[in-house]
């Protein structure tokens, strides 16, 4: 029984391992957080803001496993909801970018002074692309 | 004996048949006769086999200024090759194309953050969200869903620090510098492999 109960902390510990160390990789390559500092000029905190990216971690993980209710007002979701948009939106913009697809795309077709439009029809289909999914695709 | 300082250009661009001068390619500083005759002196003629990229090594420059007077000492700074890029029509840039291009991105960026939400079950988290908050139930929460939507877009501005002509700040964005790496390493490229002095193959003898 003892040893059960071993082998299963090490199995989860071990699993929590290699997930952290995969999503700190991520956002490491990505480099969402030192884009974030060099907005607001804020370098010097960057170590607090890796606290709140673990902070984060460990909250969503444990309430994310756990049936938590705690029966706060509806309105505190815009905000919630909001920040859980503008980081993704952050990820998926530097993912883009990683990939080098705007300056070949620009090249290809010869536009190098309108590329910001470009930048819009992305933004906007995003934003599009995602309403119409919650709003009526999830319905059919 | 004459000084002459000479700084090779890291780009220009000229038209089709144009000549090119020594002017054209390097900046040279020096007693003002002798810049003279060096400035205007021929280096080629733009022909069509040329294609579109010439590159011009500063072998070749200080071979020019040597014929010219072998008694001048040139000292060079700055890049050692120029990059002529040959333009033979300016091209235009078709409203149709860029409007095709427009569509393809904003459905393609519609369609696949459509795809990343069903493939880890945004919506699923949405609802468990929902009910952690408010203790209730409820199939669509777009209260979290449709800020959740808005921000997408804010966040992908932020990262680019563009909003249409409009930027917050001074810095380049991400994307600025990733146009100018991008051209950087094709510079490169082209200076390794279009350089004449630079490569020799074997079948050369």
């Amino acid at each position: 029984m003892t040893g059960k109960i071993i082998f299963g902390i090490f199995v989860g510990l071990a699993g929590g391992f290699a997930t952290g160390a995969g999503f700190v990789a991520f956002l490491t390559v990505l480099g969402v957080i030192p884009r974030l500092t060099q907005l607001t000029k804020t370098m010097k905190m960057i170590h607090y803001y890796e606290g709140a990216i673990i902070a984060g971690v460990v909250a969503g993980t444990w309430l994310g496993l756990q049936e938590t209710k705690f029966f706060l007002h509806h309105f505190l979701l815009i905000p919630i909801g909001l920040a859980d948009g503008i980081f993704n939106g952050m990820l998926a913009a530097a993912l883009t970018e990683v990939l080098n697809v705007f300056p070949i795309l620009s090249k290809r077709i010869g536009i190098q002074e309108k590329i910001i439009y470009l930048l819009m029809a992305l933004v906007l289909g995003k934003i599009a692309g995602s309403l119409f999914q919650w709003i009526y695709f999830v319905d059919l | 004996m004459a000084v002459v300082y000479i700084r090779m250009r890291n780009r220009v661009q000229v038209k089709g048949n144009q000549t090119v001068r020594i002017k054209d390619i390097a900046r040279i500083i020096g007693p003002e006769e002798v810049i003279q005759i060096i400035e205007e002196t021929f280096l080629l003629t733009v022909k069509k086999e040329d294609k579109n990229i010439i590159v011009i090594d500063l072998a070749q420059l200080i071979m020019a200024i040597r014929k010219v007077d072998p008694q001048i000492e040139v000292q060079t700074f700055g890049p050692s090759q120029t990059i002529i890029e040959v333009i033979y029509s300016k091209k235009k840039m078709s409203y149709l194309t860029f409007a095709l291009v427009w569509f393809l991105l904003f459905i393609g960026a519609g369609m696949t953050i459509m795809n990343f939400h069903v493939d880890v079950s945004m919506g699923e988290v949405h609802q468990k969200v929902f009910t952690l908050i408010t203790g209730k139930l409820d199939e669509k929460p777009l209260l979290i869903q449709i800020p959740y939507s808005f921000g997408l877009g804010i966040g992908m501005i932020l990262f680019f620090n563009h909003f249409f002509k409009k930027r917050f700040n001074e810095e380049p964005s991400p994307l600025e510098v990733e146009m100018f790496n991008y051209q950087q390493d094709l510079d490169r490229y082209v200076t390794m492999n279009e350089n004449k002095e630079n490569v020799r193959d074997l079948d050369d003898r």
